[in-house]
């Protein structure tokens, strides 16, 4: 997909102003409430007008105010799955699934209605009345039949933002399943960055209506975590958990870590830990109270504000920690450096488990 | 039996001329209804106030506009009459078109406030999903709408049942064209055939009590279909 927007829409007290092109299957638009992402995406799907502007998608022009085109949503092949699941309340799940594909030209058709069927997991449902179904349920359904429409781009306006944390991580697999399974590119909106990283390969970043840093999600979350009161956030996958001491140890990249016993139910999945909560030592500590304590390389020094990012090799896998300046003066920290990283094992936040998110 | 031929005659009248009105509006009112509810023209105001009109206008007053219009020398007495169809006044036609006036508000507002509940968003999720704008009308916002249209229906028809002046100044009170089930009443008391005006007044107050039971027993259960997503 390659997405050239040249864009600006004034309302009473915000004005978006825009000009990017972007190319990649998999492309976030991240900013606070209030930033414009919303009107953006708006503005794609052609719900609301630029008031000047361009936007051209895979070479075929959506929008131009100087040669007077403006294609109705409807002609756009653009679907779109909101905050809200939006789902037809008068229809049954199948045939909330098929709005769309009815109404999808023959050519376009590539979508098998019983493979989608089966990646959503929606088999038992079909005959439901969507009122019944539960929130996780709903959002599936309401990206089924977006991915049913057989779109050129599909966009997600913050999809996960009305489910709760256990649900949200649940349902991303399935959201990234429209590219994986099915091909169709996506626009990913959303407020957090540990989505992004888990959603996206490029990311826009708007602030109050402006374009301010195009890069990789990645690279985004690293540049934030200076200003970032939760730090940069480390996505660790952990498998087959075992109990011991009154902790949970988890396999992890070559090696084990201690997690408190509230993760006792989950055998292996994904779990967050901040970048404030590892702490760096020059040599091995005596006696330390963490529980984890890793012997690491540093592979690499990167600033983000006034905070200073290091990253850590540690048996196969790769952490961030953050530190000050100063710090890293006294710790005599640079690039190849050998430190110790110290973790409590209440420190990790489960995500997902990895058997719903497999 | 306690109601004469002319009472039940009158009756069937005032079921076809309701049944005709609110068919007629259901046509007619949503378009308008529709626009109303979505518009940001200016011109809102005013055509709402016109809609509204026949709720605070005595009906003689609308009767008799009607009247002039409709008469020989008005406008579309001419256009009646230029077509065939002749003069439309002390007709059931004519009686029909008074109707449609004066029911308009009954019809059109329950509707129009049925649609802004409802809202862009189910319009813009259809769109996204190759719906045409009168795709997504037929197929998303009507249907959506179904507790609004039984409201609307209900509510017409048992106004234009209930009409009494606008149907004397248009229809006057000739039996089996106009005379309609409140005339009915009218000229059995001016007669002092007090028991017959009681069985009429029966059949009309058992007929109203139950539209209104109707609307509130079912009206819950369609607010809640409504709200239920």
């Amino acid at each position: 997909m390659e997405l050239s927007m040249t864009a600006k829409k004034s309302f009473a007290e915000f004005t978006l102003a825009t000009e990017f092109t972007v190319t990649g299957s998999r492309v976030g638009v991240f900013g606070v409430s209030g930033s414009g992402k919303s009107t953006l995406v708006s503005m794609l799907a052609g719900t609301v007008t630029p008031d000047t502007g361009e936007i051209i998608l895979d070479g075929d022009c959506l929008f131009s105010s100087s040669r007077g085109i403006n294609l109705r949503p409807d002609q756009r092949r653009i679907a779109m799955v909101f905050q809200q699941h939006s789902l037809f309340s008068h229809l049954s799940v199948k045939n909330n699934l098929l709005y769309g594909f009815k109404r999808c030209r023959e050519e376009h058709r590539t979508i098998d209605f019983n493979v989608l069927v089966e990646v959503l997991q929606l088999e038992d449902i079909l005959c439901r009345d969507v009122t019944n179904l539960s929130g996780g349920e709903k959002q599936r359904v309401a990206l089924g039949r977006a991915i049913m429409a057989n779109p050129r781009l599909l966009l997600m306006d913050e999809p996960l933002s009305a489910l709760d944390d256990s649900l949200r991580f649940q349902i991303i697999p399935y959201l990234k399943s429209v590219s994986i399974n099915f091909g169709i590119p996506y626009l990913f909106i959303s407020h957090s960055l540990v989505e992004m990283r888990l959603m996206v390969d490029n990311v826009l970043f708007f602030e109050k209506g402006t374009l301010i840093e195009q890069s990789s999600s990645e690279q985004l979350a690293r540049n934030r975590m200076g200003q970032s009161p939760v730090g940069y956030i480390n996505i660790l996958e952990l498998s087959s958990m075992t109990e011991r001491n009154g902790l949970c140890v988890y396999r992890w990249q070559g090696g084990e870590l201690l997690l408190s016993q509230a993760n006792s139910a989950t055998s292996s999945g994904l779990f967050e830990l901040s970048s404030k909560d590892i702490i760096l030592f020059k040599k091995h500590p005596e006696a330390i109270s963490a529980r984890n304590l890793l012997q690491c390389n540093v592979v690499n020094l990167f600033e983000s504000g006034t905070k200073m990012g290091v990253e850590l090799e540690c048996n196969t896998g790769r952490l961030i920690a953050e530190i000050v300046p100063d710090a890293a003066r006294e710790l005599d920290i640079v690039m190849g450096s050998v430190v110790h990283a110290a973790i409590k094992a209440s420190a990790f936040r489960r995500l997902a488990t990895t058997q719903a998110a497999s | 039996m306690f109601l004469t031929g002319s009472d039940i005659q009158s009756i069937w009248l005032t079921a076809k001329l309701a049944s005709v009105v609110t068919v007629i509006l259901l046509i007619v009112g949503t378009p308008i209804a529709w626009w109303l509810a979505r518009t940001k023209s200016w011109l809102k105001g005013p055509l709402g106030a016109v809609v509204a009109l026949p709720l605070v206008l005595p009906p003689s007053v609308l009767g008799f506009y009607l009247l002039l219009a409709m008469g020989p020398n008005g406008p579309v007495g001419h256009l009646t009459r230029a077509l065939g169809i002749g003069a439309l006044p002390f007709t059931f036609w004519g009686l029909v078109i008074a109707s449609v006036f004066y029911s308009l508000p009954f019809m059109v507002q329950p509707l129009q406030n049925t649609f802004e509940s409802i809202g862009d968003h189910p319009l813009e999720v259809a769109a996204t999903l190759g719906a045409s704008p009168l795709d997504a009308f037929f197929t998303v916002a009507l249907p959506l709408a179904r507790p609004g249209f039984l409201t609307a229906s209900i509510m017409t028809f048992a106004h234009t049942v209930g009409e009494f002046g606008v149907v004397l100044m248009i229809g006057g009170n000739i039996p089996g064209v106009s005379r309609v089930a409140s005339v009915q009443i009218y000229d059995h008391v001016e007669a002092l055939e007090y028991s017959q005006a009681h069985s009429m007044a029966a059949v009309m107050m058992i007929f109203f009590f139950l539209v209104l039971l109707g609307l509130y027993v079912w009206r819950p259960s369609a607010l809640k279909m409504s709200r239920r997503d």
